[in-house]
């Protein structure tokens, strides 16, 4: 598969930037993509919002940016084209105000490049400039019709948070508080940023699947492997709202293969995992099916970063919600110092 | 493809799955190594293997439209990453065989489809699929260009599905729009 033109290219700015890549960043705006879930984990968009900031740069969000509309496409209730449509139109707003687009979930970065990717088909490109003429025509506009004429030459790039964290990670240690020391850590990648396939037969940055494991490293704590670490999370493009007792089967297999190793939490990059893996609800009926408590505890990169940044008390209440024993682990890297 | 010799192959099937989907144009080319069984996520929890399936398509069967197997899939991907092979996108063929399914009118089983109202409504009412996002709605105007591109698609029609009544839908737009009325002017929308 040839190169998504929309994503960042990383390797490029370390070349250019090899000491600082944060250099390349000043002066841009980034935005912050507005993920569904962040909403049960307001601490992934603080997380990241906050050291950005910390870290000097500018931040806006997009009042008019939409869902991806990855969950509708996944259960084929809009075609490629309306997916395509729907992500232009996104895509155009946050170009209007902004150079970077940050995404903090697998889901919504995987839609962000796959809705692009549709268009290299020429009868959706076709169908999705229709609705896009039909939608101006609706809107007594010619807003979307003239923007899709240029449609590959935006200026906007997008990057996931994992991928931008990595690439600025000896900035971002510089400005931690606290590590990860004495904590046994097991990583999750989520399949929508582990099984891309846009990485497949090429270089690119997005191929190196060891970020998490160096972040970790480089954070103090200590790494531990466990059998289920490349297996979806349960969630399955909505499997557990459709067939829920097989899915949780998937999401114990996981749990369970972190907890046999006392992995004192699983870290991951995505807030749709990390709502699968956490949710009490789903803890509960695992209980129920299995006859076993699971308590390990879950959490998103950039919760973790905001802890280990120190950040305050009443801040950090958000990190805490919705994930099992998150307080003893946010109690022992608060008392690391 | 060892089980199936070259007189029961029957390409028709398979054109109209991968016609247009350039990403599955080497689907002839499975050599049935099984990777993709191995690490798949459904298989280790229902009936699902594609293998199986591959098989059905490239013999037409379309009895596999009529399967509650195609609904089993994750579309985690995973296939696509161990697969030996460029040029066959699993997840891709698995929409559009439920796209197919779809069209026949054969599934997915309509209590499936009712657990999508929701998230469809809220969709289309607030353009996320959360109650009360961390940032709030989306603008009205904003809304109605999601309508419009959504119209004639699927996710309008599970309203109906819901509740077997236009007018009643239409209430629940209209209540729900009032909502959503309210909870800008408070928000203070431009
Ligand atoms: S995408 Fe579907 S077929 Fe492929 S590994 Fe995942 S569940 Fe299995
Ligand atoms: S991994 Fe690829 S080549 Fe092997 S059986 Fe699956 S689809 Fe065929």
């Amino acid at each position: 598969m040839e190169k998504n033109k929309l994503a960042l290219d990383i390797k490029k700015i370390e070349e250019n930037f090899p000491n600082n890549p944060l250099e390349f960043f000043k002066g841009k705006k980034l935005c912050l993509f507005k993920a569904c879930l962040e909403k049960y984990f307001p601490g992934v968009r603080f997380g990241i919002e906050n050291l950005l900031e910390a870290l000097g740069l500018e931040v806006v969000i997009c009042e008019n940016q939409s869902c991806c509309s990855g969950p509708f496409f996944q259960r084929n209730l809009i075609t490629r084209a309306q997916f395509s449509a729907i992500n232009e139109r996104n895509l155009n707003e946050i170009d209007e105000i902004a150079d970077i687009l940050l995404v903090s979930c697998n889901g919504c970065y995987n839609s962000l490049l796959r809705g692009r990717d549709f268009l290299k088909i020429p009868e959706v490109k076709d169908k999705t400039e229709e609705i896009l003429k039909d939608l101006d025509n609706h809107m007594e506009e010619n807003k979307y019709t003239e923007q899709f004429k240029n449609f590959d030459n935006i200026d906007l790039k997008i990057v996931h948070d994992l991928d931008f964290i990595y690439l600025i990670r000896n900035e971002v240690a510089k400005n931690l508080k606290f590590d990860l020391k004495g904590l046994d850590v097991a990583v999750h990648y989520g399949c929508h940023y582990l099984n891309l396939d846009r990485d497949k037969d090429m270089e690119t940055y997005l191929k190196n699947k060891t970020k998490l494991e160096e972040l970790v490293a480089l954070f103090n704590g200590k790494l531990v492997d466990y059998s289920e670490k490349e297996l979806c999370c349960g969630w399955g493009a909505s499997q557990l709202v459709i067939h829920p007792l097989e899915a949780l089967k998937i999401t114990y297999r996981k749990l369970k293969s972190a907890e046999n190793v006392k992995a004192s939490f699983i870290l991951m990059p995505c807030p749709t995992c990390l709502y699968t893996l956490s949710k009490p609800e789903f803890r509960m009926k695992i209980e129920e099916l299995f006859n076993d408590k699971l308590e390990v505890a879950t959490i998103h990169l950039n919760e973790l970063i905001a802890i280990l940044r120190g950040c305050e008390a009443e801040q950090c209440v958000s990190l805490r919600r919705q994930s099992t024993r998150i307080n003893l682990i946010y109690n022992i890297i608060t008392n690391n110092e | 493809m060892h089980e199936s010799s070259d007189e029961n192959w029957n390409y028709n099937f398979l054109k109209r799955l991968v016609d247009d989907v350039d990403e599955n144009r080497n689907l002839l080319q499975c050599i049935d190594c099984g990777r993709c069984v191995g690490e798949c996520p459904a298989t280790k929890i229902s009936k699902f293997n594609i293998r199986k399936i591959i098989r059905q398509i490239l013999r037409g069967d379309k009895t596999v439209l009529k399967e509650s197997d195609i609904w089993y899939c994750f579309l985690c991907e995973r296939c696509k990453r161990v697969c030996p092979r460029t040029g066959i996108n699993i997840p891709i063929l698995i929409l559009n065989l439920r796209n197919e399914s779809f069209k026949k009118g054969y599934g997915p089983r309509y209590d499936d489809l009712t657990k999508y109202f929701e998230m469809a409504e809220r969709f289309l009412t607030s353009g996320f699929v959360v109650n009360n996002p961390l940032d709030g709605i989306l603008p009205e105007k904003r809304v109605k260009e999601l309508d419009r591109i959504c119209n004639f698609a699927r996710i309008k029609y599970i309203f109906d599905a819901k509740y077997h009544h236009p007018i009643k839908l239409r209430e629940i737009f209209e209540h729900k729009k009032k909502k959503n009325k309210e909870y800008r002017d408070k928000n203070g929308e431009k």
